[in-house]
């Protein structure tokens, strides 16, 4: 579907739109998104395979800004950027901005969904969200040390099956499951593991009309990309970035908005 | 990639917008609807869930004491007065030691070596009793107490306690129109509220965060309560039967410290139905599981992420106020210090608000923390009224030890009983210090909200003082 | 010194001055805001937004009901006709008035951003529902056509209003109109609002305070030439039939309809469960999005948990975790009944 396929140990990341997003990629090899529901441990994630000491709250939305790490295995360099923690990323707000931007126009190789295995139910639905814009994900089924405690059991294997992408357990306080899942993320990120990600199915019959209509529209336009439901998705949620990027022909290579509410209201104020 | 058509482009975005009229307003709700029954049929096929939860029953037990009507404040002003305590009690004797070797031992030290290298002595004045005095009060008399309070407050936090309070908190500030978790930016605050400014992240309601960030000030912060005590012994204590003096003086810094909090929630309720009305606000609190919090790893991040940041901003606004303060002591102007001829200028003025010229120019120079307030008002005292016998010079900020000889040296400034009352209002009241005013336009971007945060509790200062003020002349007399 | 008396008077005097000056409603701020308003322009431009809403609805427009809704004389509004036409902005002939196609895109410029306005005002603040028609129509008249798409692409270029009106796009399109009137529902059936007209407003506060919003279902108990009865969300509500007449309304058949009173999340005790219905469409901008975030969709099944020390806020069990709520928030949440 993508040239990329050609040469599957190559990276699939965009160089141009990375460094539009402020990420440097000189002397990296793979770039690796880490998104994730707030209060779930993903920075304690983030600081567990990058050795950095972020401060880590029982607090939800702790990470304020994006931080970024790096590591090595099997003598690739990685790129890890925490995005920051969100319920959902359809939403107007700045936060669910930044993480679906990044991970749509950024292309990172790998993004690692970080979920509470308590409340997978719950997290599954940014995991899903995030598998509709990227098919290179894994998801870290984090916190399984409480899931134990409170007798709940996920089948790792159902899961990956369902979702079509590598599902690892682990304790990162304890650091429990981080080489698994530092295995995984190298396996996405290098083509050994091809994920086919689940893809939601609507339950209104007007939606999938207009999803299906509009996102064979834009497969035309924009025969390349392998996400156009998502497009299509956020065309009928208005996002602006995504109408730019249709309308000037760009999809995949644009800027980002970067005009706040609070600036509109400044100058509208000042009339 | 297909820079060519974009007529065609545009005939999507058209036909996006029609579709957007056909489905009418849903779309968003029905969108998530649909990934949720999806979420829902997977985590169904790979979830088994016990039917009876018995650990979580540990939560369920420890949340019906802690919400109970019965115990649960009780509880939580026990707990929050057991970390007052510790950081009071725990602070005197570092703070001590590092007051005996920054200020004691090693500000000497540098004076001489100035000496022997043949510095200036403006210069020597300007870099070492200026400078290197303000940085090094700072730093022995802040970072104790705030190394003890913020893990201390990290560590209730990690557990999941905090969330609780917020829980229980809120119905108060509700009404006030704020967030339960103000309470905890505002305990927040007692410590440092600069470190309470931050803590507003926590809420992520635009309206209830900038209400949280101006009232912050309101929280007798770990600065002011130095001389809250220092002036209510003076002051308060002596105007009582000695046998009472303890007891009526610690009442009154108690009663400072819930005026703030009154006055808080006044403001609160004040700015939500007023400039404040009109932003947004949404409301949602969880409740994370407890968890066993990591002790090492909390005093680690705290130390760094709280402590050491705060106090940081605080040195780097210490030192040019520490060779401002220095400066307007020394420079003279027709045989009169700067200093003395502000005070001069502005006394006849000040004794309306019951202060006077000492402690007005005080405040202002001693802008980046509360805490150099004392030491410069003694400072200035001395320079104002010629005592000789106390202080190192000119410029020089001190403290003592004996509250009597601090007592004489206001009173020969002038000061009255009336003046320590003013004081402490005034000292509850006043704009934040530089640190907190730095910070607060960090976390909201908006100079708009920095100057409101910082005028307003002068405002409301100035306006409560001259009140006492004058209602106490014309009940008392002068 | 100065006699405390004096100076304790003089400073209650200051205190009154700001409060006179800056009282939110009728301060001395307030009132000189609101006095520089009616210009000539704003004349002009609410006489085109009036032609354009007649010719939207089919209605023939005439120079008295120019006069009417702009509300100026006769004479007044002959002056601002005249000026129209020299503007090329529109056509008078024997019928009435018409747009000309550059008048209508004017019209459409101008009610782009009022609907724009009222989006906003709704969904990213927290002014009152009866605020937002007239906050929008000072707004609409000050800012530019440019401002307005960048106000829209902030807010996710929504396309219709609070009150379900749909929102021009930046071309001038719109959709065609749809719906009827309350008053055409017949006893028995069930409809959908989709649009409360939020002019006049001494009607739309009173349509407001009943309860109704775009998106409430209704069904009719009785449509007669003197009052309009029917449910509201299981709830009795008696209209005057000029008053149904600002209620638009499309009919529904399907099976989804609701039958009897709705019960709200806030009606749970502790331990006790509900699943939702759906979250009340008052409940808008943000909160309505972390709520659903949070997984209140219809469907979810939600446990109360546990009350606070006041009983308000309550923690609710949904989707594994516990999430506190104010009583606002939970009324607004509908469950399905289950009798």
């Amino acid at each position: 579907m993508i040239d990329v396929n050609k040469c599957t140990t190559c990276p699939v990341h965009n160089v141009g739109n990375l460094k539009k997003l402020g990420i440097n990629m000189k002397n990296y090899d793979y770039v690796v998104a880490l998104a994730g529901n707030p209060n779930t441990g993903k920075s304690t994630v983030f600081n567990n395979l990058t050795g950095l000491k972020q401060h880590t709250g029982n607090w939800p939305g702790k990470t304020v800004t994006r931080a970024e790490g790096g590591f090595e295995y099997n003598s690739s360099k990685f790129k890890l950027v925490d995005l920051p923690g969100t319920y959902s990323l359809l939403s107007t707000s700045t936060d669910e901005q930044v993480a679906r931007d990044f991970i749509l126009f950024g292309q990172p190789d790998v993004t690692v969904v970080v979920v509470d295995s308590t409340r997978l139910e719950r997290n599954l639905n940014l995991v899903l969200q995030v598998l509709e814009i990227t098919d290179r994900a894994v998801l870290c089924l984090n916190l399984m040390d409480e899931a134990k405690r409170n007798n709940i059991k996920i089948d790792e294997r159902q899961l990956t099956k369902d979702l079509g992408i590598p599902v690892i357990p682990t304790e990162a306080r304890q650091s429990v499951g981080m080489q698994d899942l530092i295995n995984a993320i190298f396996e996405v990120a290098s083509g050994k593991f091809v994920c086919k990600p689940y893809r939601i199915n609507s339950k209104s019959i007007e939606l999938s009309y207009a999803i299906d209509k509009l996102s064979q529209e834009v497969k035309q336009a924009f025969p390349d990309i392998p996400n156009a439901t998502w497009v299509a998705l956020r065309l009928l949620e208005g996002d602006q970035s995504i109408i730019e990027a249709v309308g000037t022909g760009e999809l995949g290579n644009i800027k980002q908005v970067n005009t706040s509410l609070e600036e509109i209201k400044l100058k509208v104020e000042s009339i | 990639m297909n820079r060519t058509n974009g007529h065609n482009n545009e005939a999507i975005l058209s036909l996006a917008n029609n579709l957007r009229w056909e489905i009418g307003e849903n779309f968003h709700d029905k969108l998530m609807e649909s990934i949720y029954a999806n979420a829902t049929t997977i985590a169904h096929k790979s979830v088994t869930t016990p039917i009876e939860k018995p650990t979580f029953s540990f939560d369920r037990a420890l949340d019906r004491i802690v919400t109970s009507p019965v115990l649960g404040f009780p509880m939580m002003f026990l707990i929050l007065a057991v970390i007052f305590w510790l950081t009071i009690e725990g602070a005197n004797v570092p703070s001590a030691m590092l007051a005996s070797l920054l200020i004691d031992t090693f500000h000497p030290i540098l004076k001489d070596f100035s000496f022997t290298i043949g510095l200036p002595w403006w210069l020597g004045g300007v870099l070492i009793d200026g400078a290197y005095l303000a940085g090094a009060w700072v730093i022995s008399v802040m970072l104790p107490p705030m190394a003890i309070f913020f893990p201390l407050f990290t560590l209730l936090e990690d557990f999941g306690y905090l969330p609780r309070v917020a829980f229980n908190m809120d119905n108060l500030y509700r009404k006030a129109g704020a967030h339960g978790k103000q309470a905890l930016t505002m305990a927040m605050g007692f410590g440092c509220n600069a470190a309470g400014v931050v803590a507003a992240r926590v809420i992520d309601s635009p309206r209830e965060r900038i209400i949280a960030i101006i009232t912050n000030n309101f929280s007798l912060c770990n600065g002011r309560w130095p001389t809250q005590i220092l002036i209510a012994t003076i002051f308060i204590g002596g105007a009582v039967p000695a046998h009472l003096a303890g007891l009526v003086s610690a009442g009154a810094v108690v009663g400072i410290a819930v005026l703030g909090i009154v006055f808080s929630l006044v403001v609160s309720w004040a700015l939500s139905r007023t400039v404040l009305k009109g932003e947004a606000s949404a409301f949602s609190l969880e409740l994370p599981p407890y968890r066993p919090p990591r002790v090492l790893r909390t005093l680690y991040t705290s130390l760094i992420d709280r402590t050491l940041i705060v106090l940081w901003r605080a040195v780097i606004f210490a030192i040019p106020a520490g060779i401002v303060i220095w400066l307007v002591s020394n420079i003279t102007v027709g045989g009169e210090s700067v200093a003395e001829i502000f005070i001069n200028w502005v006394d006849p003025v000040t004794l309306i608000i019951g202060l006077n010229g000492v402690i007005i120019l005080a405040y202002i120079i001693a802008i980046p923390a509360n805490e150099i307030v004392i030491p410069t008002i003694l400072m200035l005292t001395v320079l104002v009224t010629s005592i000789t016998g106390v202080g190192s010079g000119d410029g020089v900020m001190f403290e003592l030890d004996s509250v009597t000889a601090t007592e004489d040296i206001l009173m020969a400034g002038g000061w009255t009983l009336l003046t320590g009352i003013n004081l402490m209002l005034f000292s509850l009241l006043h704009n934040p210090c530089s640190t907190t005013i730095y910070t607060i336009y960090r976390e909201t971007k908006s100079v708009k909200w920095t100057v409101v945060s910082t005028l307003l509790p002068v405002v409301m200062g100035i306006a409560v003082c001259f009140f006492v003020t004058q209602i106490w002349r014309l009940v008392v007399g002068n | 010194m100065v006699d405390p008396l004096t100076s304790l008077i003089i400073g209650f005097i200051i205190i009154l001055f700001f409060i006179w000056v800056y009282l939110p409603r009728n301060g001395l701020l307030a009132r000189l805001k609101r006095s520089k308003k009616n210009t000539h322009r704003v004349l002009i431009e609410d006489s085109l937004k009036h032609l354009y809403n007649c010719e939207y609805n089919g209605i023939n427009c005439t120079l008295n009901s120019v006069a009417g809704n702009v509300s100026i004389s006769a004479d007044e509004a002959a002056k601002v006709v005249k000026k129209l036409e020299e503007l090329e902005l529109i056509l008078s002939h024997e019928k009435g008035i018409s747009l000309t196609t550059e008048g209508r895109a004017y019209a459409l410029r101008i009610i782009r951003t009022h609907r724009l306005w009222e989006k906003y005002l709704a969904d990213e603040t927290s002014v009152g529902e009866e605020d937002w028609h007239i906050a929008a129509e000072e707004i609409e008249h000050r800012i530019t056509p440019a401002q307005a798409d960048a106000l829209a692409a902030q807010i996710g270029n929504p396309v219709f209003d609070p009150h379900g009106d749909p929102i021009p796009s930046a071309k001038g399109e719109l959709p065609l109109k749809k719906g009827n009137v309350l008053n055409t529902l017949k006893e028995g059936e069930f409809a959908r609002i989709i649009h409360i007209e939020d002019e006049p407003n001494a009607i739309y506060s009173q349509l407001v305070a009943a309860g109704l919003y775009p998106g409430m279902q209704v069904r009719m108990i009785e449509s007669s030439k003197d009052r309009i009865k029917f449910l509201a969300n299981g709830e009795e509500v008696v209209l005057a039939p000029l008053f149904a007449k600002n209620v638009t309304i499309i009919p529904i058949k399907n099976e989804t309809t609701v039958k009897g009173k709705f019960k709200s999340l806030s009606s749970l005790s502790v331990g006790e469960k509900g699943i939702v219905l759906g979250i009340s469409k008052r409940c808008r901008g943000q909160q309505r999005r972390r709520l659903m975030d949070l997984g209140v969709v219809p469907g979810t099944e939600i446990e109360a948990e546990m009350k606070s020390i006041g009983g308000d806020p309550v923690a609710y069990r949904i989707r594994g975790a516990s999430i506190a709520l104010r009583k606002n928030q939970a009324d607004k949440i509908y469950l399905i009944n289950e009798e």
